[in-house]
């Protein structure tokens, strides 16, 4: 983090760069990858894995490029990093819930923010020791969540989605990183009533382990994984779902 | 090899090029001074380049097969070094006969190398003489990489090719003498003499060479133009190389020549003969006819030419001019030379070829003697035939004139470019298009003429109305149908079909012929009864066109497109429908045929839908019926997909569109490749993201015919090239553009496809060739098109005869600059006069301007001066961007002091541009915004600080300046003398004028000092207040002042003139600009602290010191960042308890006091009711889940882990944690979620 005071695209940036790390983290941890092809980092001054594969790696960053993109946006509900199986059945989802990031519009993305309180007074926007802090604690949350779950069979492929908040627009157009999810995964985009009925048979999982909610300034998100019924062999449940993929994406399972 | 190693070869070549040799008058031919030997050899070496002069000025005809080669040879050679040096030269190599340094040439030439030269010698090209030899052969530079004397390392292996399969193989290639002993030229030489029982006089290749030119002379006063021709001398050399002359054969006709005809077989003859039989090959290939030279050794040919060839062909044949009269007959010799067995009749279908007289007057297994050359010649001398190819000069317009594919598409070129002018004539339409909501509902006509052509046709002759009746070229069975009306089509009839096979299955068709104006007249009433629908419109073809109507329907709906409401979609459809009915009556009205209307959400769906509307109907794809409709269709029935997709999908198992949906994008992706992979999987779903009217930039431009191409020599192919470059000329300047790269397509005559093609002079089966160059500078201009284009084909070295259809093609196209010089200039002013408007630049949401702030200090500096209006135009604009900025453009900032000679000596443009500068700095301000009596203030300063003093102003800049500039100033300076005096001032304290818009800024109230509510989120509230700047503190009561009372310019140039003689009585400037930068704003910040204090007596010495500095610094930093985007306050966290808890800490010892608090009689229910509650907040409000289920797990553990509590109260207290428990996962269910693991 620069820094200087705190804008919107660097209260992006820390998101996304713990984004990037928390994929590698949940890579190494649910063995989607070999673990000897990862290496030992630190970040947040906590031990991490990083993939060494340049592909993975790229594949990562321009995941997490085409979220940052969104995020910006603002029409982000939440990111989803999820693990499928070989038939593409969602296993497991990690949500990070960044609705409450502040939405700003494209024009003051660069410009310093400042939040007052109702009494008017100013609050940090980013502090950064706090912030690591939290993100610490996210990622010492994240890495033992391993020992949480059950582990995923052999040759899981995983994805990076983005779930729209209600009033955003599917991010198409050209060039078009993003794809809709398979309709599991979708969630109806009418804000009607019955909206909370109609939504796809795998969002929401069957279990939901809590992982951490970071609170640092404004920067806001909540962490938790889910986990489908092709997992755990249950009942079903729900989002306007985006999945990333092009065309070399699916080579990124192994 | 590096481009260093290069420069001394390419320098040498240059050299030697450029090298003439006149007389023997030069220095290099006096004698030679006692021990001069260095000058010596240096004459020496001239001299030889003087022999290579001469040599190569002889040999001009040759093709200059080593242009850009400069060799050397190395040791013994086969042939030797005599020969390589001539065939080297002569063909516009150059030559080193001494090696002064290994990059002095190109090539070296050697045949074997000492170990200790093969080592120096690694890294350069070392080649086989045999290189040398094949490439004069071969008429063009081989590759030298096949001959490689050295290869790399004996252990490497190589890729072969082994009947047709890639292997890897041990590279094994024979070294030392005992390869050269037996493959060498010399010991090809002997054993071809033993082989043809020659006589024993050899003829040595040096006095062929010596008979070369001679030869080469007299031939090409006759054939002026042929460059590629060749020496005798090499065809004796390249065959003797390569052992056998049948290769020759098999390569250049072999097709035509199924049997081994080697001519050394052939009837015993004197030396000659392998001059001779060389010689017809080459000109077959080559096309020449060359009977006078050779006329000897073909008298002998004739004499000796077996009775079975009626020697009166020659008069039957009627060929135009004595020239070709004679080549043909040279050719017919040549045909006799060879043995005929096993001939294939060719496929005579067409029966003008067939019946050509020329033809009937051959025999047919003479036909299938002849090369393509003699057969072209043959065919071309029906003059029917011969008006109808390529070497008719008329032929491209006649063939442009009657190609009704040529005519389609020049019509639909046309036709966009009639659409665009309507279109932008219609602009608002298209605005409205542009505009439309994202998500809105769409309605796309896609309407097409049915059997537009029969339909048209059929107007004039309406009694075969109810008849199957086609449209095509004529009746003969070759000809293609073009369209074919529907009672025809029940019997089977296809449009493409060809006629023979329509008669089959329709005897009594009706051929009915093109009636193009009709076409025309047809399809512009068409597109008038289209465009007057007011949608957007696509022209597909001149027969079927796509329009956007949702503009229309929508308004009919009464929504806006995407919300729905009671029957508006019913409304919309049945407007769709009703459009679409009366643009079909208006065409059947207007031409007298049916269209039919498709109608659907996109273009797709319009496409499928007018399937179900043909003929003569119209059909609406409702959205709820779309996926149905799709999902029954075969995949080949998709728009854009045919065998080729429609196979691959097979492959995977698709046959029907829904089956695609079974498959992931990724999937058909890889199937697919990325867009049509894309493509499938949209359209599977119904979606199609094409837009009405997007129509892609044209990418290249080409000019193809392969129809009627057949050559019989090489003349014809260069003017028919020439033409068609031409043609590529006229297109591309219609297009308006030039080209960067050029394309060459050849189609070549497929080795076992017949000479005569099932299609009258069509191109039959062909393989095909594309060559593309890249042209350094983008052109289209036709001679230097032709030219490469040339050298391209040459490229391939295929025979003329054997061409059946040749292209030229553009692409990497660039605009042509309407005017050159001009329009460049134009773009440089709109650079220039681009801060004019700052007005609207205010729109501008993105801030390109970002880079400004890092501009060196220098900058600064001066922008600091000219600055403190700009943040007050920031403050006015709505969106506080900081665009204006600039305004000056940095490059243009006016200095303070204009120099009256600069500016008298600048050109008018400048100068004007810099007075408009002047100008714009006073009117840019827009004007009615909340602080407007602020903005008289800045502006003022803006341009004082811009002016000069009057007193310094020159009389001479004023007179140059435009009138209305002129007046400008002198009216500021008249309106504000005080605003002058002031200014003069300023530039002393830049930081003071810095702090203005600051004060302006929406200010935090510093009552609670940045202490208050720390109570509740201790971790923000810690530092707080980083961007609370000291200067926010000063003016709040100035400014609130300012918007009530109406005389603030005087409150605030007072103040201005207060601080600033305060500022500048203690700081001296130039002491100030020498200070380091940020001691600088330390002193800077210092001051302001200062002044503060006096100004509004509010002491900023409570704030800490270096959050003052930073700060400072970031003012400083970004002058800018003053500019904060203010977020809404957060709503407020649920809380629990009347104690506001809401860390975890907290409430887990809320939890346990609690219990231990209730510990003996359990809980009261509303105390569970309220904890439920607040969990539930915090799960769905609050977002944070571990929190709820932390809590609860707490909960449970203090339970569980206090083991005094009798039964009853503990049962009580389970109760509790179930209700707690179910709480938390029902909130869980309320987002969404799976349950969470509580125990």
């Amino acid at each position: 983090m620069a820094d200087g005071p705190a804008t919107f695209t660097t209260l992006i940036t820390a998101f996304t760069t713990f984004l990037t790390v928390a994929i590698h983290t949940i890579l190494y941890e649910r063995s989607i990858y070999p673990r000897t092809s990862f290496l030992s980092a630190r970040k947040y001054n906590h031990a991490v894995r990083q993939s060494r594969h340049p592909k993975v790696c790229q594949w990562i960053a321009d995941a997490v490029a085409a979220v940052e993109s969104e995020l910006l946006k603002g029409t982000v509900g939440r990111v989803a990093v999820v693990i499928f199986d070989q038939s593409e059945k969602p296993l497991e989802r990690f949500m990070f819930d960044c609705s409450r990031l502040p939405v700003v519009p494209a024009g003051e993305w660069d410009t310093p923010l400042v939040r007052e309180s109702k009494n008017g007074e100013r609050t940090d926007i980013l502090p950064l020791v706090d912030l690591e802090e939290q993100l610490r604690a996210a990622m010492a949350k994240l890495t033992v969540c391993g020992t949480l779950l059950r582990p995923v069979p052999e040759n899981c492929s995983f994805t990076v989605a983005i779930e729209l908040k209600d009033e955003g627009d599917a991010p198409i157009g050209h060039p078009q990183p993003w794809v809709p999810v398979s309709p599991g995964l979708q969630k109806s985009v009418h804000k009607d009533a019955e909206s909370r009925g109609r939504t796809g048979e795998d969002v929401g999982g069957v279990r939901t382990t809590p992982l951490r909610n970071v609170e640092a300034g404004e920067m806001m998100f909540e962490m938790w994984i889910e986990e489908g019924k092709t997992k755990m062999r249950g009942p079903e449940k729900n989002g306007n779902v985006v999945k990333l993929g092009e065309g070399w994406r699916s080579s990124a399972s192994s | 090899m590096g481009s260093r190693l290069e420069a001394k070869s390419t320098a040498v070549r240059k050299r030697i090029e450029g090298h003439e040799f006149n007389n023997e008058d030069g220095d290099e031919y006096e004698p030679s001074k006692f021990g001069g030997f260095p000058e010596y050899f240096r004459r020496k070496k001239i001299k030889l380049q003087n022999l290579d002069a001469e040599l190569r000025s002889k040999s001009g005809e040759n093709p200059p097969v080593f242009r850009g080669v400069v060799a050397h040879v190395n040791g013994y050679t086969q042939p030797s070094l005599n020969d390589l040096h001539a065939l080297i030269v002569g063909h516009g190599g150059g030559f080193i006969q001494y090696l002064d340094g290994k990059t002095m040439v190109t090539h070296i030439i050697a045949s074997n190398l000492t170990p200790k030269k093969a080592v120096e010698f690694r890294r350069y090209r070392l080649v086989k003489p045999a290189w040398v030899v094949d490439s004069v052969a071969a008429g063009k530079l081989l590759p030298w990489d096949n001959y490689r004397v050295l290869n790399e390392g004996v252990g490497q292996r190589v890729l072969g090719f082994d009947n047709g399969q890639v292997i890897s193989q041990v590279d094994r290639r024979v070294k030392g003498y005992h390869e050269q002993t037996e493959t060498s030229w010399y010991t090809n030489q002997l054993y071809q003499r033993e082989s043809s029982e020659a006589v024993s006089a050899q003829p040595s290749s040096s006095t062929m060479q010596v008979l070369t030119p001679d030869m080469d002379d007299e031939t090409f006063n006759d054939l002026p133009s042929l460059d590629s021709f060749e020496t005798p001398a090499k065809p004796s050399e390249g065959e003797a190389r390569q052992g056998s002359p049948n290769s020759h054969y098999s390569e250049d006709d072999h097709a035509l020549d199924p049997a081994p005809a080697t001519v050394l077989t052939s009837p015993p003859s004197r030396s000659a003969p392998v001059d001779v039989d060389a010689n017809p090959k080459r000109l077959m290939r080559e096309n020449i006819e060359l009977t006078e030279v050779i006329g000897a050794p073909h008298g002998l040919k004739r004499a000796r030419s077996s009775p079975s060839t009626s020697p009166n062909k020659r008069g039957k044949w009627i060929v135009p001019g004595p020239q070709k009269d004679q080549g043909t007959a040279s050719l017919e010799q040549n045909t006799k030379l060879r043995p005929r067995e096993g001939s294939q009749e060719p496929d005579y279908e067409m029966a003008i070829v067939k019946n050509s007289e020329a033809l009937r007057a051959v025999s047919p297994s003479r036909l299938a003697k002849m090369t393509a050359e003699e057969h072209n010649a043959l065919l071309l001398t029906d003059p029917r035939i011969r008006k109808s190819t390529v070497v008719n000069p008329d032929f491209l317009e006649q063939y442009y004139r009657e190609s009704r594919l040529h005519h389609l598409s020049t019509w639909k070129a046309d036709l966009k470019s009639q659409l665009q002018a309507l279109t932008a004539e219609k602009s608002s339409s298209q605005r409205a298009r542009q505009k439309r909501v994202p998500g809105a509902r769409r309605y796309i006509l896609h309407v097409d003429f049915d059997c537009f052509f029969a339909a048209v046709s059929l107007k004039k002759y309406p009694q075969y109305k109810d008849k199957p009746a086609v449209v095509a070229h004529g009746g003969g069975s070759g000809s293609e149908i073009a369209s074919c009306n529907y009672p025809a089509r029940e019997f089977g009839v296809r449009n493409g079909m060809w006629m023979k096979r329509a008669q089959e299955l329709c005897p009594d068709l009706k051929i009915l012929p093109y009636d193009f104006p009709g076409y025309e007249e047809a399809s512009r009433r068409f597109y008038d009864a289209i465009l007057s629908t007011g949608g957007v419109v696509q022209s597909v073809s001149i027969d079927e066109a796509l329009v956007d109507v949702s503009a229309a329907c929508i308004t009919a709906g009464g929504t806006d497109g995407v919300k729905r409401s009671e029957g508006s979609n019913y409304r919309e459809q049945a407007m769709a429908s009703e459009i679409a009915q009366q643009l079909r009556d208006q065409v059947l009205e207007r031409t007298g045929c049916v269209v039919s209307v498709g109608i659907g959400g996109n273009i797709l769906l319009a496409k499928i839908a007018l399937r179900k509307a043909k003929p003569a109907g119209q059909y609406h794809l409702k959205p709820e019926e779309v996926l149905e409709v799709i999902g029954k269709l075969e995949v080949q029935d998709l728009p854009g997909v045919a065998y080729s997709i429609g196979g691959k999908l097979e492959e995977i198992g698709v046959k029907l569109v829904k089956d695609i949906r079974d498959f992931s994008r990724e999937k058909l992706i890889n199937t697919l490749g990325p867009k049509t992979g894309e493509k499938i999987w949209d359209y599977a779903r119904g979606l199609d993201k094409t837009e009405v009217g997007e129509q892609g930039i044209r990418k290249s431009v080409s000019a193809e015919v392969n129809w009627g191409v057949r050559f019989e020599k090489h003349e014809q192919v260069e003017e028919f090239i020439a033409s068609l470059c031409a043609e590529l000329h006229k297109r591309l300047l219609k297009e308006g553009v030039k080209g960067g790269q050029l394309t060459m397509k050849i189609m070549r005559r497929a080795p076992d496809a017949p000479l005569d093609p099932p299609k009258h002079l069509g191109h039959g089966k062909c393989d095909t060739f594309n060559k593309s160059l890249i042209l350094g500078v983008a052109t289209n201009d036709s001679k230097t098109l032709m030219k490469e284009a040339m050298s391209l084909l040459k490229g391939f070295g295929f025979s003329p005869g054997e061409l059946r259809g040749i292209g030229v093609q553009m692409t990497k196209l660039e605009p042509l600059k309407p005017g050159t010089v001009e329009g460049s200039q134009k773009r440089l002013q709109f650079k220039v006069g681009e801060p004019s408007k700052p007005a609207t630049k205010h729109t501008v949401t993105e801030d390109p301007i970002q880079d400004d702030v890092q501009t060196p200090k220098k900058a600064t500096r001066i922008r600091d001066i000219v600055e403190p209006s700009i943040p007050a135009n920031l403050r006015n604009a709505e969106s506080p961007s900081r665009k204006p900025l600039n305004m000056l453009g940095t490059q243009f900032i006016l200095p303070t002091q204009v120099d009256p000679k600069v500016l008298a000596e600048l050109p008018e443009d400048i100068r004007l541009k810099l007075a408009r500068h002047i100008e714009l700095r006073a009117p840019a301000l827009p004007p009615g915004e909340s602080e407007g009596q602020r903005r008289p203030v800045s502006n003022a300063q803006s341009l004082a600080i811009t002016l000069p003093n009057y007193s310094q102003l020159d009389p001479n800049i004023l007179n140059a300046l435009p009138n209305d500039v002129r007046s400008e100033i002198l009216a500021f300076y008249q309106t504000s003398p005080r605003k002058a005096r002031a200014q003069s001032l300023l530039p002393q304290s830049p930081r003071k004028v810095r702090t203005i818009p600051l004060s302006k800024k929406p200010l935090t109230r510093k009552r609670g000092g940045g202490f208050f509510g720390r109570g509740r989120t201790a971790v923000r509230s810690s530092d707080n207040s980083t961007l609370t700047q000291s200067n926010f503190v000063a003016r709040p009561a100035l400014l609130r002042q300012s918007s009530h009372k109406s005389t603030i310019p005087d409150t605030d140039g007072e103040d201005h003139a207060k601080t600033e003689h305060g500022l500048s009585s203690e700081i001296d400037p130039e002491f100030l600009a020498a200070l380091p930068e940020d001691i600088r704003y330390e002193v800077l910040a210092d001051q302001r602290r200062e002044r503060l204090k006096r100004t509004s007596g509010i002491d900023i010495s409570l704030h800490q010191k270096p959050r003052a500095r930073r700060a400072a610094k970031n003012a400083a930093d970004s002058p800018t960042t003053e500019r904060l985007f203010r977020l809404p306050p957060r709503p407020a966290k649920p809380t629990f308890t009347a104690k506001k808890l809401a860390e975890l800490p907290e409430l887990r010892q809320a939890v346990k006091v609690w219990y231990e608090e209730f510990s003996d009689e359990g809980p009261y229910e509303e105390d569970v009711v309220a904890l439920v509650k607040y969990l539930m907040a915090v799960v769905v409000e609050e977002r944070d889940l571990s929190k709820a289920v932390s809590v609860v797990k707490w909960m449970g553990w203090v339970i569980d882990g206090d083991g005094r509590a009798d039964v009853g109260v503990r049962e009580k207290w389970e109760q509790a944690i179930v209700k707690v428990k179910h709480g938390v996962q029902q909130a869980v269910r309320e987002r969404g979620l799976g349950e969470v693991d509580l125990s």
